[in-house]
């Protein structure tokens, strides 16, 4: 039981099988392991649209497991606990493949707590528990006063909220002589609350009384929003509209002689930098200017293709291809290579190939990193992919 | 670049942006436009300062600076044209096939014009002060399309 | 580098932000922008009919839209008045904030209000980053806005045990911070026994930057209001004074990671920070300000950077997070509004640092107030690839 929010743990994955949704389950093929802390572990097995979950404490074969307490797993289930959050904050961890993981979005139906009927008493400590945060500010203005409750029966109480400066504070007392005081059966004053019976009948057939200053009393509706109970609070909820629209937009570039220059190089497998008269510098991709020095420049030099890797920084998260909104599998490696007849900082970017992420050793100062070589796309027409990656030169 | 430089090397490169985004009407927007969707109905917001009825229905007076949120009024479904054009092009983010009419209709008992569609008239019959009705349309896409278009009444 | 004096001088009299969230389905973006426009209004004391000109700004292509300066006048109040729109990247809102600053003490304006604004549910913001890049070449190969490249550095020079603990350190104490601020976006109540299970388990984006790391992705807003030092006075008890601000620019700088010690190529930050104290005569900055809102991109860049901003040697920068010195209540509290790490509606994020620091000024913070009395103030912007705005802010004149 997740105490917090009232719902087993056990129920979610009891669910499972009503709530899956073949559509969402479409090229999944593999398992998911749930490790809820002291409550135990259970195994999810997708497969050609269709499911199995298991208590079991063998999770081998799982592509992620999914660690959490009862808590924040049953939060998430039930839309109380954003899953993004708990999963930023470690609440909720992923060991395994978060990608794979990410599937599983998809399988379920959102769980929805059985509604449960509260009783006359637990309405009476919500109603009273909720007041101070159903209070109207705004509809306070100058007023001084207190309204006693005096709610009778064995689920009953009394209660006092004082209304000063605009704030109001509940009590679970009935102090001496408030400016109002409503006296009626705890069983009156919950239908009354739920709307279920309107103040006039209560009070011409005598099940309710009121004391005190009367106009008040007309004025209770303002000062308090409705009660609503729990969990009905998403129904009352106004349908709030959404507009999703994917922006494309066609978009031609020019190149211009210096980058076009680059660019018609690759073509030929040759890589040009440009070199800065003034600096020295050497820039690759070749830019118009050397923007230290501020001036042109025109003198083209052909360098690499092989270069050793000063950093690799290794995506865990891609970013979409703006081409086509689609993207790249990770992890993927970005490098940072000096071409041969480059130094110091002037480093030109590329990908790795896939399989050689964990062979590369990076250069600092005089020592080398590793040293790559490009792979050359057979059809070149003088863009990036015309490289298709730089692979270890052995 | 000094005129007549050296073009060998330039060229074209072919580009797109395509990337997904997602707008939110907001409490008000979301209103106005569930209550023509549910209700047939068009609704205003007044601001008591200057007691002009805007349509489509605003947060704020950008005028009076004053938060008028709540006070929804409901205007008619009738209205005049205070203005309009003929759009003569074809354009995919268009709502409809040119040429048509795009108006400025001031619904009766609102201040401010909405832009929309008029049909049902030949389109060199067009004038302002033309009285237009509101026609609903079948399907929804929750937008402002879902009056479909204002015809002559 | 050609500065001059101001022309005349200039306070900062109304502050305004909305709760930052991750989500606003309940407004459109002029509503979202109003609130903070009202606030800063509420705040001054001030009608619209009292502001003569209002800067608007946020990222280009972040919600996909373009001129919302136009539709947003319903929220910003810009109806009849001289507008200008802004849009410089990451560092928008501290160049806002210049543009405020410099549109007054030229004397064109008397009353300016700035106002920046992201709702980052709405688009795709690594996408829109992605753009931002060359289209010929560099926007394939990019990754947004994230790199390990900083939590690299860090570790080759400080050793990974003790710069992950550092970096791991910064991320905590900026989520405390974020605890005692109601407006902030994420605070997640991370404990100190949390540290060595986090540096372990938390999800890796790029290289050694992890998910707990990185900023948030928000929806906020958040609106200044400036004035000359006669209107300023007239119509404030307690102005914040606008005594210096820098921008440092640079190339796209991809051409930076070369490490290679010989040519180490300079972070803007540095350069800012060096020319700013110079011309203001300030030789310890540590020592000098009383509280520092920075934009720290995440924990790795946080504790990086202080070390450019104070202009401090070694690993002095480690041992003011190791010490607590950063905390509210330490020596040199950094970001007691939780940081960028904490909220982060990108066009507003860069203003909501020197107006942070102004209520700092002000002792209006609320529960991140820090406790100590603060007299002078610094902010930092920063965007692009590695570009810097760097701002003082004053209690008194007379500097």
């Amino acid at each position: 039981m997740s105490e917090k929010f009232g719902v087993k743990v056990e129920d979610i994955f009891n669910t499972m099988e009503e709530r899956f949704r073949p559509e969402g389950a479409e090229g999944v093929d593999a398992s998911f392991g749930y490790d809820i802390s002291g409550r135990g572990r259970w195994k999810l097995t997708v497969k050609d649209g269709s499911m199995k979950i298991e208590q079991t404490d063998d999770l081998g074969g799982c592509a992620a497991v999914i660690q959490a307490d009862a808590d924040t797993f049953v939060g998430v289930n039930i839309g109380k606990v954003d899953g993004t959050a708990a999963f930023t904050s470690g609440k909720l961890s992923v060991d395994g493949d978060v990608g794979a993981f990410g599937t599983t979005a998809k399988l379920f139906k959102r769980f929805t707590p059985p509604k449960k009927e509260l009783t006359v008493g637990e309405y009476v400590l919500d109603m009273f528990g909720t007041l101070e945060a159903r209070f109207q500010t705004g509809a306070a203005e100058g007023l001084d006063i207190t309204i006693g409750y005096d709610i009778g029966g064995e689920e009953g109480g009394q209660w006092t909220a004082r209304i000063k400066d605009g704030k109001c504070t509940v009590t679970e007392e009935l102090v001496p002589s408030p400016s109002l005081t409503m006296i009626m059966k705890a069983k009156d004053w919950v239908e009354l609350m739920l709307g279920k019976v309107d103040a006039v009948n209560l009070l011409t057939t005598g099940r309710a009384k009121v004391e005190g200053d009367m106009n008040l009393a007309t004025k209770l509706g303002e000062l308090f929003a409705k009660y609503t109970a729990p969990g009905e609070e998403e129904e009352e909820e106004q349908e709030l509209l959404v507009l999703k629209k994917i922006i494309s937009v066609n978009q031609k570039f020019a190149t211009g002689p210096v980058m076009g220059k680059y660019l018609n190089g690759l073509k030929e497998k040759k890589i040009l930098a440009n070199k800065c008269r003034e600096c020295g510098r050497m820039q690759v991709p070749p830019r118009e200017v050397c923007a230290l020095c501020r001036i042109r420049c025109d003198e083209f030099v052909e360098v690499g293709p092989k270069g050793n890797v000063r950093l690799l920084d290794t995506a865990y998260y891609a970013s979409p291809d703006p081409l086509t909104g689609e993207t790249r599998e990770t992890p993927y490696g970005l490098i940072y290579i000096l071409l041969d007849g480059c130094s110091g900082q002037e480093v030109f970017a590329h990908f790795l190939r896939d399989d050689q992420l964990d062979r590369i050793e990076m250069g600092w100062n005089e020592k080398k990193g590793t040293i790559v070589r490009p792979v050359w796309a057979e059809e070149r027409t003088g863009k990036v992919a015309d490289i298709k990656y730089f692979e270890i030169d052995e | 670049m000094k005129e007549g430089f050296d073009t060998t090397d330039c060229f074209l490169v072919d580009g797109k942006l395509a990337l997904p985004y997602t707008y939110f009407a907001g409490r008000v927007g979301s209103k106005f436009l569930t209550t023509i969707r549910d209700e047939k109905k068009i609704m205003g917001i007044k601001c008591n300062k200057c007691n002009k009825v805007f349509v489509p229905p605003r947060q704020t007076c950008d005028v009076c600076m004053e938060d008028i949120r709540d006070n929804w009024v409901d205007v008619q479904n009738t209205g005049k044209v205070t203005n309009f054009t003929v759009v003569r092009y074809d354009d995919k983010h268009l709502p409809k096939k040119a040429p048509y009419v795009l108006a400025m209709i001031q619904l009766d008992g609102a201040d401010t014009p909405l832009v929309h569609v008029v049909e049902g008239i030949d389109l060199d019959k067009a004038k302002i002060g033309m009285k237009v009705q509101a026609v609903f349309a079948k399907e929804t896409t929750n937008t402002i399309l879902d009056i479909d278009h204002f015809a002559p009444a | 580098m050609a500065h001059r004096k101001k022309n005349r001088n200039v306070g900062v009299i109304g502050v305004g932000q909305t709760k930052h969230s991750s989500h606003r389905e309940d407004v459109n973006q002029a509503e979202m922008i109003h609130e903070a426009v009202r606030e800063a209004l509420d705040d001054a004391g001030l009608k619209m009919d009292d502001i003569d000109c209002l800067v608007h700004g946020n990222m280009e292509l972040f919600e996909m839209i373009h001129q919302p300066d136009l539709w947003h006048a319903l929220g910003t109040g810009a109806y009849g008045k001289n507008t200008f729109r802004l849009t410089t990247g990451g560092t928008t809102g501290a160049t806002l904030f210049c543009a405020g600053d410099n549109l007054v003490a030229s004397g064109m304006y008397d009353v300016t209000m700035v106002i920046g604004f992201e709702k980052l549910q709405e688009g795709h913001t690594t996408g829109g980053i992605t753009n931002m890049a060359d289209p010929l070449w560099t926007r394939s190969i990019q990754t947004g806005a994230l790199t390990g490249t900083c939590a690299y550095d860090l570790i080759q020079e400080f050793g990974e045990e003790r710069a992950n603990q550092v970096a791991m350190m910064y991320r905590i104490i900026m989520d405390q911070h974020a605890g005692l601020n109601p407006k902030a976006h994420r605070a997640f109540g991370l404990e100190w026994d949390q540290m060595d299970h986090l540096i372990k388990t938390s999800a890796r984006l790029v290289g050694e930057l992890k998910i707990i790391d990185m900023c948030s992705q928000s929806d906020g807003a958040c609106a200044v209001i400036m004035a000359t030092e006669e209107k300023a006075k007239e119509l404030s008890d307690n102005p914040v004074w606008i005594r210096d601000h820098i921008t440092v620019h640079r190339e796209e700088s991809f051409t930076m990671l070369g490490y290679d010690q010989a040519t180490v190529p300079p972070l803007t930050h540095k350069v800012a920070a060096e020319a700013l104290f110079k011309r203001n005569g300030i030789s310890k900055p540590a020592d000098y300000f009383d509280v520092f809102e920075m934009y720290d991109p995440s924990s790795w860049w946080g504790v990086d950077w202080l070390r450019a901003f104070f202009l401090l040697e070694g690993d002095e920068h480690l041992k003011l997070v190791e010490e607590k010195e950063i905390a509210i209540g330490g020596k040199i509290p950094v970001n007691p509004s939780g940081g960028v790490i904490a909220s982060n509606p990108i066009g507003a994020t860069a203003l909501v640092r020197p107006a942070e620091a102004c209520l700092q000024v002000r002792g209006d913070a609320g529960p991140h107030q820090i406790p100590t009395p603060v007299n002078h103030a610094l902010a930092s912007g920063f965007g692009g690839t590695m570009w810097t705005v760097l701002i003082m802010l004053e209690k008194e004149l007379g500097w």
